[in-house]
């Protein structure tokens, strides 16, 4: 690297506040979306385009690995930044078992509380009551997931996998751009993925294509002074992504009015569907691309509504990520529940989208506390 | 203060479409004939009159595991077992998930001896099409396996429903969707077995105004929860009408 380029973001000093308020951003839309039928999920970013959260909270997770670890790495040596990663590797490890055994816990005491045929039903269905055993097996070994509880074992695989990527990725990130395209590429064509339980089932979010995402993340933490370089064409770039964003945003808009679904060519339709999720269509992926360009535009890092103290809950999720990521995925659950027992009334949706991203700011302001607890003084 | 435009001007939109969204409230409906199976259901008929037991096998692709419901207690084949469960008290129901994403026609007539033979089914939903359609199978070759496939599944005592594709945007953008429908259709007459007209069903949906992101979820292929929950409900009528049609007819909430 030349010396008179600019500071790469992981080595560059002081908290990036985008990274935390985008995440946390994507954990209350994540929340919102897991609840089945919420009115308030009308304000997250799956019903304006094709990318949905995932693809922000995946990205983002690339992009700190990356600032988290490659300053250890450099400094301390690789052993050191790899058995840290596995530290991280095991929280997050720790965290999916104790979030699935409360969220099954959860389904048995609603299940027992209304009568005890639908909670056979209902575990059986989940793959936990013909051999509990072999289910609470597979569960360990992150093959059984049942019901949205993906995303952590997503994460701990791409995390797992993260130590031999990343002193490839500080020192050539190009090449692990290509490298992490052509695996996706590869996935897409013959269609790869890890095994999951009851048998034929495979993973929701297939790894071996979502790594895409993460590493184009944690690219972005070498690669973004480098990013000028696109600047000379800003104009031409911005107006492609933008009629792209306007494309998506029209077809999305077409599942929900069947005038604008009827404007929609045949043609046009055979081209774009199915729009996969378990493989990171390439729809999606380009309309994260495109949003990710507009906001490196429009939201610098000193950007100063970041530091907006209305937004700042929004920011403290962010920064505790995990905690809130399980408690939102166990609310959404509960939320569920209530939500059936108020006949899906929209004034119950609105009280449980609130009420749990009440919750879930609770749990991120009391992690702060603890942490200020142990180390007092270290956060500014 | 640009920036500000923006955010008032899509909060305004989306407050609107959130306004537009609460004035419609789905219902779960399907015209009384297309419903009808168009076969009788003779063993599943004995099955719960003398035996008061029934065993279903779910044959099937990715609608049939159930992707694209939250919870599998949402997919169709859970759906049938609970509503025909509380439709016919008395009757022990069983429903056997054969559901393997990704398959059709070619791959589920190879498996069917081995899958429903264990289960001692009486009744098979076969749901398939969809995968033909999408990977272009050959008709011709599209209906011997469906022949095929009952020829096996009746030889070991099953009788059979055909559910067709779904009507979904990646399934009506295909340039001859209608004619695996056609073809499903054709073969049922000829091998009289009953047909769950869920392409037609869904269809009528969609033309009486339900928008895609009713029962799609947003791949435009799968159907989502309300999709998979209707479907369930529908196909347990449409068969408890073919087993006792004079009684149940009046029950369904079919609409005409």
């Amino acid at each position: 690297m030349k010396a008179a380029e600019p500071v790469p973001p992981y080595l560059a000093p002081g908290r990036d506040l985008r990274l935390d308020f985008f995440r946390g951003l994507a954990l209350w839309f994540i929340y919102l979306d897991h609840i089945p039928t919420n009115i308030v999920s009308w304000l997250t970013v799956r019903n304006y385009g094709f990318s949905d959260a995932t693809e922000i909270f995946v990205f983002i997770s690339g992009y700190t690995a990356v600032i988290a670890y490659a300053r250890m790495m450099l400094r301390e040596g690789w052993f050191r930044a790899a058995a840290r990663i596995y530290r991280r590797v095991w929280q997050l490890y720790v965290a999916h078992i104790l979030l699935f055994v409360a969220f099954t816990a959860q389904i048995a005491w609603v299940s027992l509380s209304r009568d005890t045929h639908s909670l056979i039903e209902e575990m059986q269905l989940l793959g936990l009551g013909q051999n509990p055993y072999r289910a609470i097996l597979e569960a360990a070994m992150l093959k059984f997931r049942p019901v949205n509880l993906d995303v952590l074992p997503l994460y701990i695989v791409l995390l797992a996998t993260f130590p031999f990527v990343l002193p490839l990725v500080v020192r050539w990130p190009k090449s692990v751009i290509a490298g992490s395209v052509v695996l996706y590429a590869a996935v897409c064509h013959f269609d790869w993925n890890l095994p999951g339980y009851p048998d034929p089932k495979v993973w929701f979010f297939n790894p071996l294509a979502w790594q895409v995402v993460f590493h184009l993340g944690a690219a972005m933490a070498v690669l973004a002074p480098q990013l000028v370089w696109f600047d000379r064409w800003r104009w031409p770039i911005s107006i492609a992504a933008g009629l792209f964003l306007c494309f998506a945003g029209f077809i999305a808009l077409s599942w929900q009015y069947n005038w604008l679904e009827r404007l929609v060519p045949e043609l046009l339709a055979r081209q774009i569907y199915p729009i996969d999720k378990t493989n990171v269509d390439v729809l999606r992926l380009v309309h994260f691309v495109a949003i990710a360009w507009f906001v490196r535009l429009l939201v610098p890092k000193d950007a100063p509504f970041l530091k907006w103290r209305i937004l700042e809950p929004v920011r403290r999720c962010g920064e505790h990520s995990l905690q809130v990521f399980c408690v939102g995925t166990f609310l959404a659950l509960s939320a569920q529940v209530v939500d059936s027992f108020f006949e899906d009334s929209v004034v119950a949706q609105v009280i449980v989208s609130i009420a749990g991203i009440a919750v879930m700011c609770g749990i991120a302001y009391g992690a702060r506390w603890f942490r200020q607890e142990a180390r007092p003084g270290a956060l500014a | 203060m640009k920036l500000r435009n923006l955010l008032l001007a899509s909060f305004g939109f989306v407050a609107f479409s959130t306004t537009t969204a609460l004035a419609e409230r789905p219902e779960c409906r399907a015209r009384r004939e297309l419903l009808d199976l168009g076969n009788p259901l003779a063993i599943t008929r004995a099955a719960v009159a003398e035996q008061h037991q029934l065993r279903i096998v779910a044959m099937g692709s990715s609608s049939t595991q159930g992707y694209g419901a939250t919870n599998p207690m949402f997919s169709y084949p859970a759906q049938l077992k609970m509503n025909l469960s509380a439709a016919l008290p008395g009757v022990e129901v069983h429903v056997f998930n054969k559901g393997i994403g990704g398959q059709d026609a070619e791959e589920e007539s190879a498996r069917m001896q081995q899958d429903v033979k264990p289960e001692k089914a009486q009744l098979v939903i076969w749901q398939v099409g969809t995968n033909s359609a999408i990977r272009r199978y050959p008709l011709d070759k599209f209906a011997d396996r469906l022949r095929a496939g009952i020829d096996i599944g009746r030889s070991i005592g099953a009788e059979f429903v055909f559910m067709n594709l779904q009507y979904v945007p990646a399934i009506v953008a295909l340039p001859d969707e209608e004619e695996y429908a056609r073809v499903m259709s054709d073969v049922a007459k000829e091998k009289k077995t009953g047909l769950f007209r869920r392409f037609e069903i869904m269809r009528s949906w969609y033309d009486d105004g339900m928008p895609y992101a009713q029962f799609v979820t947003n791949d435009g292929l799968h159907l989502n929860d309300f999709g998979q929950k209707c479907i369930g409900k529908l196909l347990s009528h449409s068969i408890l009408n073919a087993i006792r049609p004079a009684q149940f007819i009046d029950e369904s909430k079919a609409k005409n």
